[in-house]
């Protein structure tokens, strides 16, 4: 079981899965009506008690995004606009027409990057803490450095609760060499996809008109990696969406609040 | 052996200053009435170093008080046209931070024009902090590095049309050099390596190697260089294929010799003043080498001394003796040390002297390289090409 190396998902199954000839890692749980989880900049790791809330009222698939945890990745594909696509061909390979789609940091730009290419493919979209839109303007930084901060300092600041263990040097230093081995392909994908421009596709906020299904924008109301002002960005460029503050939570919502969370993505999808 | 006065070009008043020394100490720490005073003074040791026959390298890098030398080929071109004699060696061009590599090809063909065909030419990968000031991506970082170096060459070496480069990285529609190198069909290329698997690829290519400051590793460095050469090439390279990157503290007595050592130290006690996150920016080194490296520790990178501990960031200068990164005494000392450490690590045909490093002021700077220049140079420059061992069996 490829579970194994990722205690926290147990109760579902881990598995590989070949998209036009990228072996990807999929993570399914749960039964009812389908949702794709679209992780963070930290993969799948730490999504474990949220995928399994909302695996009690939904069929989730969880995929880690191509170059991150095990999953595969064609050479070429090196934009957040090329996982866009990608993910428009997994959910064929799924023959999934509709599903809810959520995304969380990292992963609400990945979804709303799949859904402008193809505006009805999803019910609903959920983005909790979207990255995508440009994160500066000059001199003025609206969202945080990651790759500026200390693995020590990021792992503070990205939730209000507890760190992932892999935030400290001496226990990522002794973790199983398969379970490292994820953690730095994770660091490497994040990389590649978000050093320059950092983090944003400086075309998305042109193109978010076309997103059409019903949308619901969640921020942790202690997130200490994007600022007031980027949150205003993202509420001028998505008007037709839905936002909200989540209390007692930092940027990694999931990770905070995960009861919550899918219990206010169950009610939006049930509207 | 060739001898080549290498400095960082230091802003040292700045060491003072609490905190790192590079990417994030404040600029205005900077007093630019002063950098100038510093490096027309630097300048100053080079143009020495050419009158007394020994040969120079500089380096380059970028936000930081320990090196002022922002642009290789900018310290060379200064030095092309002030010097006479010295072999010129930039070492080196961090390739895969630079963004347009036909401009690099343009700057070595001018400066070897100026120079009159005395230039040599280091790639290097750089410091894995660099990445924060050039901003090119982290991942992929060698594959763009090669395809630089390539077109690199091919520009240079190109003798018939101009041409066109569609590659992956990068885009030229047309490379044409105003001026071509004098040297044919390049300027002499170095590349540096610590370990001996990173050597065996220049050894195959044949590329002047060097090491820096890795004491008992240079000799596997070399060793690896040697084997690779050999089996691509059918014979041993020449030890001017070579080269060991060390700090010389020279002078008549040994109380003054290491006193100059001590203003020295702050070489490397300021270079690793720089916060753990710029140390490896995530993308930078492949996923397999992170994961090595976390599982080997901190430590595992640090030179060792003779008794096999790692050689401590603040450790005495009897310590950085010990461990091969400090030459420190009389001429006579510093001879014999050499001798030793060549002899030890199976011989090699370049030393880059750091005779200048740290806070070591000009007049010190000048003895110390006037001393070397004319007491130590000559006795190396009849050191045989061969180790010992190895001539012998020849001979028998």
């Amino acid at each position: 079981m490829l579970t194994e190396i990722l205690e926290e998902l147990r109760f579902g199954t881990l598995s590989k899965l070949d998209v036009l000839g990228t072996e990807i890692e999929m993570f399914q749980a749960g039964e009812g009506d389908p949702l794709l989880f679209l992780h963070g900049t930290d993969g799948l790791e730490g999504s474990g008690a949220a995928l399994e809330a909302l695996a009690r009222e939904f069929t989730v698939y969880a995929p880690s995004h191509p170059g991150f945890g095990g999953s595969g990745r064609p050479q070429r594909l090196n934009r957040v606009d090329d996982l866009g696509y990608f993910y428009l061909d997994l959910l064929d390979r799924l023959s999934l027409r509709s599903p809810v789609v959520v995304g969380t940091s990292f992963g609400a730009w990945v979804a709303a990057e799949t859904l402008t290419k193809e505006p009805a493919r999803a019910s609903h979209l959920v983005m909790a803490s979207p990255l995508g839109l440009p994160t500066a303007d000059r001199r003025e930084q609206h969202v945080a450095d990651i790759f500026m901060l200390s693995r020590q300092e990021l792992g503070r600041r990205m939730q209000v609760g507890d760190p992932l263990p892999g935030s400290d040097m001496a226990t990522l230093a002794a973790m199983p060499e398969p379970q490292l081995r994820r953690l730095m392909r994770n660091d490497e994908a994040a990389s590649l996809y978000g050093w320059t421009p950092y983090m944003s596709n400086p075309k998305l906020a042109d193109r978010l008109h076309r997103i059409a299904v019903p949308s619901l924008v969640l921020w942790g109301a202690d997130d200490a990696i994007v600022s007031q002002r980027y949150r205003d960005d993202w509420a001028k460029a998505l008007p037709q969406a839905t936002f909200e503050t989540v209390a007692d939570a930092g940027h990694r919502i999931h990770a905070d609040q995960p009861q919550n969370l899918a219990a206010r993505i169950a009610a939006f999808a049930a509207a | 052996m060739k001898i080549w006065q290498f400095t960082e070009q230091a802003y040292y008043p700045a060491f003072q200053v609490p905190g790192a020394m590079r990417v994030t100490l404040p600029q205005h720490h900077c007093e630019p009435e002063q950098a100038g005073r510093l490096l027309n003074r630097y300048l100053d040791e080079y143009m020495l170093a050419d009158e007394l026959g020994l040969n120079i390298m500089v380096n380059e890098h970028h936000a930081a008080a320990t090196c002022m030398s922002t642009s290789c080929m900018t310290t060379l071109a200064i030095l092309a046209r002030q010097t006479s004699k010295a072999r010129l060696l930039a070492l080196g061009i961090p390739l895969a931070n630079r963004s347009n590599p036909l401009r690099v090809a343009e700057e070595i063909a001018m400066v070897d024009c100026i120079s009159g065909g005395r230039l040599e030419v280091g790639f290097v990968k750089g410091a894995a902090y660099e990445l924060f000031m050039s901003n090119r991506q982290p991942t992929g970082f060698m594959d763009r590095f090669w395809e630089a170096h390539d077109l690199i060459i091919e520009a240079l070496t190109n003798q018939g049309d101009n041409f066109t480069w569609e590659g992956e990285h990068f885009h030229y529609r047309t490379a044409s050099m105003w001026p071509r190198p004098i040297q044919q069909p390049h300027p002499p290329l170095w590349m540096t390596a610590s370990s001996a698997s990173s050597a065996r690829q220049y050894g195959r290519r044949g590329d002047v190697c060097a090491t820096f400051l890795s004491g008992a590793v240079a000799s596997s460095v070399f060793a690896g260089y040697r084997e690779a050469y050999v089996e691509a090439h059918g014979h041993q390279p020449s030890q001017d294929k070579l080269a060991y990157l060390a700090l010389v503290a020279c002078a008549d007595d040994r109380e003054t010799a290491f006193k100059r050592a001590e203003a020295m130290k702050s070489y490397f006690t300021t270079a690793a003043r720089l916060d753990p996150q710029f140390r490896n920016p995530l993308g930078f080194n492949p996923v397999e080498a992170n994961i090595r490296m976390l599982q080997a520790g901190a430590n595992a990178m640090r030179p060792r001394m003779r008794n096999g501990q790692p050689l401590p960031v603040d450790g005495s200068i009897e310590e950085y003796m010990d461990a091969g990164l400090f030459f420190v005494g009389t001429p006579d000392d510093v001879y014999e040390q050499l001798v030793r450490f060549h002899a030890e690590t199976g011989g090699f045909g370049n030393l880059l002297m750091m005779a200048q490093a740290g806070e070591l002021d000009h007049k010190d700077t000048v003895d110390n390289l006037t001393l070397v220049a004319r007491e130590v140079a000559p006795r190396l420059a009849e050191l045989p090409d061969m180790p010992l061992e190895v001539r012998y069996e020849a001979v028998g």
